[in-house]
């Protein structure tokens, strides 16, 4: 059990390089984008994806409370017509909003999640929200966040469609590849005796980073104005 | 169909092609492939590709070594801009560089007025004037000698103040990516590798990056030879128009976050020579300026990643964070 834990901890670190070595998402992204076509969306999508922790961690979030593939599949592709709704949908109206404000709001989808994973809603007596449903839900949020992100970007009207579909392969490239390890971890962990310690240390740290996220997002946006 | 077109060319006004390197920012990461794009017209908007047979040197300096662009870095993206694809290498602050040979061009007596006026070439203008000049037709040899300033990364290097050679070129007397916002830039104007006295320079700035879109609109009448076309509304002589000192230098003002391209015409009459009566040398600059504390210019509608969490801070942090968790629960339990 112990070595077991102990791969956990391997498979931990040996991905950190992988985030840490990933591109965000930079002006000079602008450049890639106007020049490099199509291709390019899907990349910066991807990038995007790979880089944008809030989503990871709502969808850790999300992962750690289900223990079937087949549940995983249900839950992701759940999560994934939620945010290709608002990603398509929003950047082709060009509905857009701040981008702190719906940074914070996905924020706080990720504190829900960690509150709801430790039975936060039990204790508090309250029934728990249905959970596809409010993973929809956050699917919609984090598409327009995304949605947001993308409109940042001159993207011309030419090949509009052509270039947001892009762009959402390439989020869902960036989903696929960030969720093997986070499910690979997860399942691992699942076979060590301490995981109940280690599924409350993770979804205590997904209300901590929610907190710390959210207000993180509400003063660059009191900032910024 | 002839009135309409004969009214348009009557309203027409004869007006120069200005060149500039132009990238969608100044600000690049290490090892990035990235892209400059040669604007033949206004900064805003380019009118036409640069033959590869016209440019008689491009070339980047960086980490105090002057490499030529080879043929291969070299593509037309459509008929209107010419682009160079380069990869920023190690981090420091550079230059690109374009040097375009000697052409001519014959013009009546009012065009060439018109362009003198149109481009902000008054002192050429004043001359005609003085000198009851103005009804006479000219010849005149131009030639474009631009560059470019990048900041890479966040290492700051000399190259900035590399002279590059060209018989006119703006060379700054600091580095502008030690200057932000809300402070002056000073620059050397050379010609013939002497300082340019009482030379007017025109000095204008574009929102960065994000902040400003491009017209689709282009013009494709005009041929690559010549450096006057057709235009209805552009100008050249927007922003601060400056004169050089006796050092050659202008103060340039950094209102605010964007990319500043400074623009200076000198033409001088030449006597004696059956090929041109008129001698025009161009010049321009470009580069990036930010506000204090950010290594990349942004505006409140997009975020750069020095304005977000390094990634792997909040990776180690993360970790960190857990793994405490992790040993408060196991014992907790």
């Amino acid at each position: 059990m112990r070595s077991n834990f102990k791969r956990i901890l391997l498979l931990v670190f040996i991905l950190i390089p992988v985030f840490g070595f990933a591109h965000d998402v930079t002006s000079a992204d602008q450049e890639i984008l106007r020049n490099g076509g199509l291709w390019a969306y899907i990349q910066v999508g991807a990038t995007h994806m790979l880089t944008g922790y809030d989503h990871l961690l709502f969808l850790a979030g999300v992962v750690f409370y289900l223990k079937g593939f087949k549940d995983i599949v249900k839950f992701i592709t759940a999560f994934t017509i939620g945010h290709c709704i608002t990603l398509i949908g929003a950047t082709y109206l060009g509905i857009t909003a701040n981008e702190h404000l719906v940074d914070a709001v996905i924020a706080l989808s990720v504190l829900y999640k960690g509150f709801e994973n430790l039975g936060g809603f039990e204790k508090l007596n309250i029934k728990s929200p249905h959970l596809l449903l409010m993973v929809v839900i956050f699917g919609l949020i984090h598409g327009f966040g995304l949605s947001t992100r993308l409109q940042s970007f001159e993207n011309g009207t030419e090949d509009l469609l052509a270039k947001i579909l892009c762009f959402n392969l390439g989020v869902e490239i960036g989903q696929i590849v960030a969720l093997i390890p986070i499910v690979l971890i997860i399942t691992f962990s699942r076979q060590n005796k301490q995981f109940p310690a280690f599924y409350k240390a993770v979804n205590w740290y997904l209300v901590i980073a929610g907190i710390g996220l959210f207000l993180y997002q509400m003063s660059g946006y009191i900032n910024g104005h | 169909m002839v009135r309409p077109l004969y009214l348009l060319s009557a309203v027409v006004l004869l007006c120069s092609h200005d060149l500039y390197i132009k990238m969608e920012t100044y600000f690049l990461k290490p090892n990035q492939e990235a892209i400059f794009s040669l604007y033949n017209g206004t900064f805003e908007e380019s009118e036409n590709t640069i033959a590869r047979d016209r440019i008689q040197d491009a070339s980047f300096v960086s980490h105090g070594k002057r490499v030529a662009i080879n043929a291969e870095q070299w593509k037309d993206q459509d008929s209107t801009i010419t682009q160079v694809v380069f990869n920023t290498g190690e981090a420091g602050t550079y230059v690109a560089g374009v040097s375009t040979k000697a052409r001519s061009l014959k013009q009546s007596a009012d065009d060439f007025n018109n362009y003198l006026k149109h481009d902000g070439v008054l002192d050429m203008l004043q001359e005609r004037t003085e000198n009851n000049l103005l009804d006479q037709g000219v010849i005149e040899s131009y030639q474009k000698h631009v560059k470019a300033i990048y900041q890479v990364g966040d290492v700051k290097t000399e190259d900035w103040n590399t002279v590059f050679g060209y018989p006119i070129e703006f060379i700054p007397v600091s580095n502008p990516y030690e200057k932000y916002s809300g402070q002056t830039l000073d620059v050397r104007l050379v010609l013939e590798g002497k300082p340019l006295a009482n030379q007017l320079v025109y000095a204008d700035h574009i929102q960065s990056a994000h902040g400003h879109s491009h017209k689709g609109h282009h013009h494709h009448d005009d041929h690559e030879h010549a450096h006057h076309s057709h235009d209805h509304d552009h100008t050249h002589t927007n922003g601060q128009k400056l004169r050089t000192n006796e050092e050659g230098i202008v103060t340039v003002d950094l209102p605010e976050d964007g990319i500043y391209y400074l623009r200076a015409i000198h033409m001088e009459k030449v006597e004696g020579n059956d090929a041109f009566t008129h001698e025009s040398k161009w010049t321009t600059l470009t580069f990036e300026v930010t506000h204090q504390h950010e290594a990349h210019s942004h505006d409140h509608h997009h975020h750069d990643d020095e304005e977000e969490i390094p990634t792997w801070i909040f990776v180690l942090g993360s970790i960190l964070v857990i793994g405490v968790l992790f040993v408060f629960f196991s014992k907790k339990d």
